[in-house]
């Protein structure tokens, strides 16, 4: 298939879209692109989250480490993640508003009888763009830790920006569903069955958007897939549409990177001839 | 029930052909019930175990056994010795009126704080003992008056928690929470000197009870291990089956050789031949031909009397007594030993040696019988045969010996002080009492702490009586409670516990392989009852007394003997009315519920017992095919208007032990119940203990994979206890997210497990992934891990105890130096995390070597200077410090976690530091799912790299198929569809023994869900995108994180510290060791012809060193000078490692000159 030619630009349908999930069909494509597309989205969009933490108080039965981790998996409001520098692109020393958003938690327990909850709700950024979401006004938060008449949390965050490779709290999405030819007319995989293949496997649900085997379809042993079917769902640090564009930009960043290198093969990497002339 | 009906419907079934009254009599209805309908199951039956558990709970053995020892043992063992009288001064004497203990009490009452109550979780961080007063009422002479004492305290008694003295008892989970104590723990052990200890439950073959046993050699003995409060001792009655000696004789310690039995029984006054015969074969031919060479024998050493008997009995006793003595006549001697040393257990009343007689009788017609048909034996193994020994009758013989001592240490004191001729102030001998203190409290803590049992009044010395209550997990916590050790010879291999009582699984692998068991879940054991009562209930239900039989009644047809507690009572000629009649009785609770009463067909007996230490376990009582317990009853249960005791005292259920047991006839399921059966089993899986209870339908697995399981449960990081966080233990593994699993147990909710679980439900898909994953290693998903699967923390304690010294002086804890000598060095920040007090600060990050307490210890430890004289008039001395800080020595960074500075009893200041790792699963750690499958960490994969189903769900651990095909783990599979259909449906399932839910119903789930029934889902790769060929089964097992982490165990060297002696690199880790090429692999070198590794490998990097030898003389010697030629001219230099110098110098200091010839190489 040649992915340059116009009749063969790759398209997407939307099937479903929602505040956490977006289900859309890509097609006209390579298998690889359709997989390439996935990983990103899981691994490489940037988003928001706390990187480190200050402890300025902690009085409560959890330890600094456990309230830190559980801070880091905190999902921030990463629309506009773009806005920020990555760490270490950033020219400062250690955090600077081009490159962190500061956020405060001061919450101490006064409750006669009962325990206090602290969530999300009571993180106070510095940065109205980053702030951790909640799901309207009725949302109670995420639950960080409970504390006793007496208990005090006093800390101080710096979120960053980074992708889930490094960290899998950077990931905004919570699952990718990939799918392709549900009706396994490629034969890629083979079903395991006692006695009929048809009432003991489910169908999947992306099969009423494909086109079901006809009865007597003879196998096309050269067929190659090109219709990709994806749900996204999100933590809530993203719109989904924006995870698939990030995403998009990212992989074509990626591909021109490529093309890059492939054609400046004469260019000096990093300064230095490349190898291959040295012979 | 079956039977009844079909009389009862005769009159309705009016058909000509039978086959039509069958069928009629099919279709017949009773109440709605058609007669083929199946045996209705009491529903809910199991609701029996929580409600059993309620009262006893989980180790009420121990607690049961203590609380019987404190309260009922205490007071007859000082009623046994409760005088005290002097040889100086007949008038005196003293004499215990009570005794008893009081409520826990803390050593320093002067302390402040002893207003508030004392509880254990003090004890624990103080490190002190948690015991209470024994206090006793005495009644003594002083001077002429008779003056009576109460409340004088004689010692301390450790306190066992949760039992009758415990301030833990019957308080609420607030209340205890107040305490800072664990409503979930079981109590049932001791802190001694604030370290949990748990008095095993030992193990030993019955006490006075005879036991037939045979070797190969044709050698047929019974004995009998007669045991009393006064004495210990064991009876042997031996048949050498050969042809040369075909005699029986008596065997006894206290005699010095064998004695032909036929004298034993003329010492004891049956004279007659004909008289031995008949009581020894009752008229049976065989026996009589078998026994007839005795009595000739006799005849043949002209013994015909008692007296000639016992004069030649007297002759044979190993006299043990003190020359000072008057010496008895021989036959004195003999009746002396034969009433109270051979078969003590046997009352001899007024010379009346009948019971004894007869007693004997009964032992040889065993040998006899065992020597004509060899199955007769005993099984020393048979769990009907042992008596397990719990913490209570361990205490009680350590109490009686140090009472003993006590007792005779106060009257040797007495005497001393009666002796003085005039004494300034009147004789009081409370205040003797007073001052002797300390034995019984030490004799008490010394015992339980180091766990040797040394009474050398029964010449018993046993070690390892007690274990540390192993912290580890709640469930090796519990192990620890339920475990069984056994006492004698190490060597008996048994094939696995046989009873009912025991688990069939958890035992452990290798050298204590079946001598180590434990407990199963609905177990009790026993503690000593009354007997008077039973004897007389015995003779009242019409008995003909032992006293008034010959041997022709004794082995009358029909008669059987009846025995109490292994004595015998008489005979009974209705032996089954005998025995019907009396668990009649104990059904109405007119006597103890575990009194137990059986039928032994083999030897024509009937035994009761109400000894101690008999394990036992409650039945449904079935009647007439019908079970007592009804519907009707366990909904009554199920709202509280009834108790486990309610059911005991209504004779619907009732404790059998193991003899009893084999007596009946048990059905597991109503539906088996047959016109035999006796009783039904309460639920199946109690056979189980608490620790093989965790594991998801262990019926479906190969029976040694829940052994292993059984060991690593107990190894499982999670949580310990609900006062985890206030515990400041050695070393504490505590999980950061535990779950409950998804596939429980009504064990695990019994027990609690649900509570303070130690795993958590992964996601795991069965396939090969990247070749990181052979010989059952793990993938585990990077994702999981961040998230926080598998996280958990290490809290290790380091202790500080500013010790006071003898001479006055005291160690002191310095402020952190102002400046440090060398800034710059690498030590420089040694003393950073130090607050001003010198101690680490509580949230502190510490690094290897940094100090956390800045302790001095005075210079001068002898001379004796008075550091608490006034101040004014003492001369000025100084006395300097020197620094002894406590430094973090662990290899990785930890963070101060807490920190408690207390006292201890002898006013010593105790710091204690608890230091925090927080532990993120890495390569090489160790994983295992409920059915003994372990794996350790392969790799991490990222999220995207890793599989996926079709719904994008990612694995959270990929597991290799091949670890299925030979461990046989079915149980893993059900388990993890069960936990897959559980998480579609949202709800927990049960994976209960013998139970739980059913295959089917689970597959049925996940139809309904959208999922193949067989739990295999369509899985994509996550690197390429395409979908995997195969079917990948993919679901939630439940995975425990074990405490074997690959921090704990790295370790490299390149240089490092040596061995003072040798100067050869350290061994072991902790002391940052050198890894050995050991002799083997030196071998494998030397093979090879690799002599310069050799040499680099053993001397150059261990001990290489110069030597100067003198060629002339060959010995070592200085540079240039050798001492023995008194020259310079023969020195040369050479290495050797210093080891072989050393080894030179040794020889020449045992006077053998090893000398060196010398060559050019």
């Amino acid at each position: 298939m040649d992915l340059f030619s116009p009749a063969n630009k790759p398209e997407i349908r939307i099937q479903e879209l929602t505040g956490e999930r977006i289900r859309f069909i890509l097609t006209n494509t390579d298998l690889s692109m359709a997989n390439a597309l996935r990983r990103i989205m899981i691994s490489e969009v940037a988003t928001i989250a706390i990187d480190m933490v200050q402890f300025d108080l902690n009085t409560s039965v959890l330890a600094d480490e456990f309230i830190a981790h559980r801070l880091g998996l905190i999902p921030l409001d990463s629309t506009e993640a773009d806005k920020i520098k990555y760490p270490r692109d950033c020219n400062c020393s250690g955090a600077c508003k081009e490159c962190s958003v500061e956020l405060n938690l001061h919450v101490k327990c006064t409750e006669e009888d009962t325990t206090k909850d602290v969530t999300s709700k009571d993180l106070v950024s510095h940065d109205p763009r980053f702030t951790p979401i909640t799901e309207g006004p009725k949302d109670a938060g995420i639950l960080i830790a409970k504390l006793r008449k007496g208990q005090e949390i006093k800390v101080k965050c710096i979120a960053k920006k980074g992708v889930a490779k490094e960290h899998a709290k950077w990931s905004p999405c919570a699952a990718v569903a990939f799918e392709y030819d549900p009706f396994n007319k490629l034969r890629h995989t083979h079903y395991w069955i006692e006695e009929d293949e048809k009432k003991e496997w489910p169908q999947s649900k992306n099969a009423n958007d494909d086109f079901p085997p006809l009865d007597d379809e003879i196998f096309d042993f050269t067929a190659k897939p090109n219709r990709f079917y994806f749900e996204i769902e999100t933590i809530g640090s993203m719109k989904p549409e924006d995870i698939v564009m990030n995403a998009f930009k990212k992989l074509l960043e990626k591909i021109s990177s490529i093309q890059m290198g492939l054609h400046s093969n004469d260019v000096p990497i990093n300064g230095r001839e490349p190898t291959r002339d040295v012979f | 029930m079956l039977g009844k009906k079909t009389v009862t419907f005769a009159d309705d079934v009016r058909s000509d052909t039978s086959e039509e009254a069958f069928e009629n009599l099919k279709k017949t209805n009773y109440a709605g019930k058609k007669l083929t309908d199946p045996v209705k199951e009491v529903e809910d039956k199991w609701q029996l175990l929580p409600a059993f558990l309620k009262v006893k709970g989980l180790v009420k053995q121990h607690i049961d056994s203590y609380n019987y020892f404190v309260e009922t043992e205490l007071k007859k063992i000082v009623r046994t010795n409760e005088m005290i009288t002097s040889d100086v001064d007949p008038s005196f004497w003293l004499k215990y009126l009570d005794i008893r203990v009081g409520p826990p009490d803390r050593p320093d009452t002067d302390h402040e704080a002893h207003v508030n109550v004392f509880t254990p979780h003090e004890c624990r961080l103080r490190d002190l003992t948690y015991s209470g007063n024994i206090c006793v009422d005495i009644e003594y002479v002083r001077g002429k008056k008779r003056v009576v004492r109460k409340n004088t305290i004689i010692g301390k008694m450790p306190i066992m928690l949760r039992s009758s003295k415990c301030v833990l008892t019957d308080k609420s989970e607030a209340e205890l929470a107040k305490m800072f104590e664990c409503p979930l723990d079981p109590g049932g052990y001791f802190i001694i000197k604030g370290t949990e200890k748990v008095i095993l439950i030992q193990e030993q073959l019955s006490k006075n009870r005879i036991i037939v046993e045979g070797d190969k050699k044709g050698l047929v003995q019974a004995y009998v291990t007669s045991s009393t409060h006064e004495r210990k001792s064991k009876t042997y009655i031996v048949a050498k089956n050969d042809a040369k000696n075909d005699k029986i004789t008596l065997k006894h310690n206290s005699i010095s050789e064998e004695i032909p039995i036929v004298i034993v029984m003329k010492a004891m006054g049956i004279q007659s031949d004909k008289e031995i015969s008949q009581l020894i074969s009752g008229g049976n031919q065989i026996f009589l031909n078998m026994f007839s060479p005795n009595i000739e024998q006799c005849a043949k050493m002209k013994i015909f009397t008692q007296k000639q008997a016992l004069d030649y009995i007297g002759s044979k006793v190993k006299v043990t007594r003190k020359i000072a003595n008057v010496r008895r006549p021989m036959a004195e001697e003999a009746l002396e030993v034969l009433s109270t040393v051979v078969l003590a257990h046997v009352p001899v009343k007024d010379l009346n040696f009948q019971p004894k007689c007869i007693y004997i009788a009964i032992m040889i017609r065993r040998v006899l019988m065992a020597l004509a048909n060899e199955n007769l034996v005993d099984d020393r193994d048979y769990v009907g045969n042992k008596r397990l020994e719990l913490a209570g009758s361990l205490l009680s013989l350590l109490f009686e010996d140090l009472f003993k001592k006590f007792n005779f240490d106060l009257k040797m004191n007495i005497d001393k002080l009666l002796k003085k001729p005039n004494r300034a102030t009147e004789f009081d001998a409370h205040k003797q009492l007073m001052q002797h203190g300390d034995s019984i409290t030490n004799g008490f803590v010394r015992a339980i702490a180091t766990g040797n049992w040394t009474l050398k009044r029964f010449k018993m010395e046993r070690a390892g009586i007690t274990h540390v209550l192993s912290r580890l997990s709640y469930i090796a916590a519990l192990g620890t409670m339920t475990r069984i050790t056994s006492q004698y010879e190490k060597t008996r291999k048994v094939s696995g516990p046989r009873a009912l009582q025991l688990c069939p699984a958890d035992t452990p692998e290798g050298e204590a392989c079946g001598l180590v068991k434990n407990l199963a879940l609905m177990t009790h054991i026993t503690t000593d009852d009354e007997e008077q009562p039973l004897r007389r209930l015995a003779f009242n239900l019409g008995i003909e007394d032992v006293n008034s039989l010959t041997g022709a009644e004794l082995y009358r047809k029909n008669a059987y003997m009846v025995f109490l507690n292994g004595l015998m009572l008489g005979i009974t000629c209705q032996p089954n009315n005998f025995v019907h009649d009396f668990r009649r009785l104990r059904r109405c609770g007119r006597i103890s519920e575990f009194v137990s009463i059986y039928v032994n067909h083999h030897h024509n007996a009937v035994h009761i017992a109400s000894d101690g230490g008999r394990v036992c376990r409650p039945l449904i009582i079935v009647e007439n095919r019908i079970p007592k317990v009804t519907t009707k009853h366990i909904q009554k249960l199920k709202k509280d208007e009834m108790t486990f005791a309610d059911f005991l005292a209504q004779g619907l259920v009732e404790y059998l032990d193991v003899n009893e047991e084999n007596d009946s006839n048990i059905a597991i399921y109503e539906r088996e119940i047959v016109n035999e059966t006796t009783h039904l089993e309460i639920e199946p899986f109690t056979i189980l203990g608490a620790v093989a209870g965790l594991i998801p339908y262990p019926h479906h697995n190969q029976s040694p994979r829940n052994t292993y399981q059984c060991a690593m449960g107990k190894q499982a990081i999670g949580a310990i206890a609900y006062n985890q966080l206030r515990r400041i233990d050695t070393l504490l593994y505590l999980m950061v997210y535990p779950q409950q699993p998804m596939v429980k147990t009504k064990t695990i909710e019994l027990v609690g497990y649900d509570k303070l679980p130690a795993g958590q439900n992964a996601i795991v898909a069965v396939m090969s992934y990247s070749g990181y994953d052979i010989e059952d290693a793990l993938v585990l998903n990077k994702a999981s891990v961040d998230r926080g699967f598998g996280r958990c923390q290490v809290m290790r304690k380091h202790v500080a105890l500013m010790k006071r010294y003898a001479n006055g002086t005291y160690d002191r804890i310095g402020d952190p130096p102002a400046q440090v000598d060398c800034p710059t060095g690498p030590s420089a920040d040694r003393f950073n995390i130090l607050d001003s007090d010198g101690i680490a600060g509580v949230g502190e990050r510490v690094m290897p070597g940094q100090v956390i307490v800045n302790r001095h210890t005075p210079t001068n430890l002898s001379a004796n200077i008075p550091v608490n004289m006034p101040i004014v008039n003492a001369p000025v001395i100084q006395f300097t410090w020197k620094h002894s800080p406590l430094t973090y020595k662990a290899p990785e960074p930890g963070y101060i976690d807490k920190v408690c500075v207390t006292t201890t009893e002898q006013e010593q200041t105790l710091i204690k530091i608890l230091i925090r790792q927080t532990r993120i699963p890495e390569l090489g750690d160790k994983f295992s799912s409920r059915h003994g499958q372990k794996g350790v960490c392969g790799i991490i994969v990222p999220q995207e790299d890793m599989p996926f189903a079709d719904s994008g769900i990612c694995p959270d651990i990929i597991m290799n198929p091949h670890g299925f095909p030979s461990r046989m783990t079915v149980g893993k599979m059900i388990e993890l569809l069960a936990g897959k259909a559980g998480v579609l449906k949202g709800e927990l399932q049960y994976g209960t023994a013998f139970g739980g839910s059913k295959v089917e119903d689970m597959s049925k789930i996940l139809i309904k869900h959208g999922y193949s029934y067989s739990g295999k889902d369509y899985v994509t790769s996550g690197i390429t995108g395409e979908p995997l060929s195969a079917y990948i089964f993919f679901g939630p097992v439940y995975y425990q994180k074990l405490k074997h982490m690959v921090v704990d165990k790295m370790h490299a060297r390149a240089r490092g510290p040596r061995a003072v002696l040798t100067r050869q690199p350290t061994e072991g880790r902790s002391r940052d060791g050198g890894l050995r090429l050991g002799e083997m692999e030196r071998d494998c070198l030397v093979g090879y012809g690799a002599s310069m590794l050799l040499m680099e490998r053993l001397m150059i990097s261990s001990d290489q060193f110069d030597v100067h030898v003198c060629e002339q003389c060959g010995l070592l010697g200085y540079k240039g000078w050798c001492q023995n030629c008194k020259s310079s001219k023969f020195m040369v230099t050479m290495q050797m490692p210093y080891a072989a110098k050393l080894l030179f110098q040794e020889l020449q200091s045992m006077n053998i000159a090893p000398r060196l010839i010398l060559e050019e190489f």
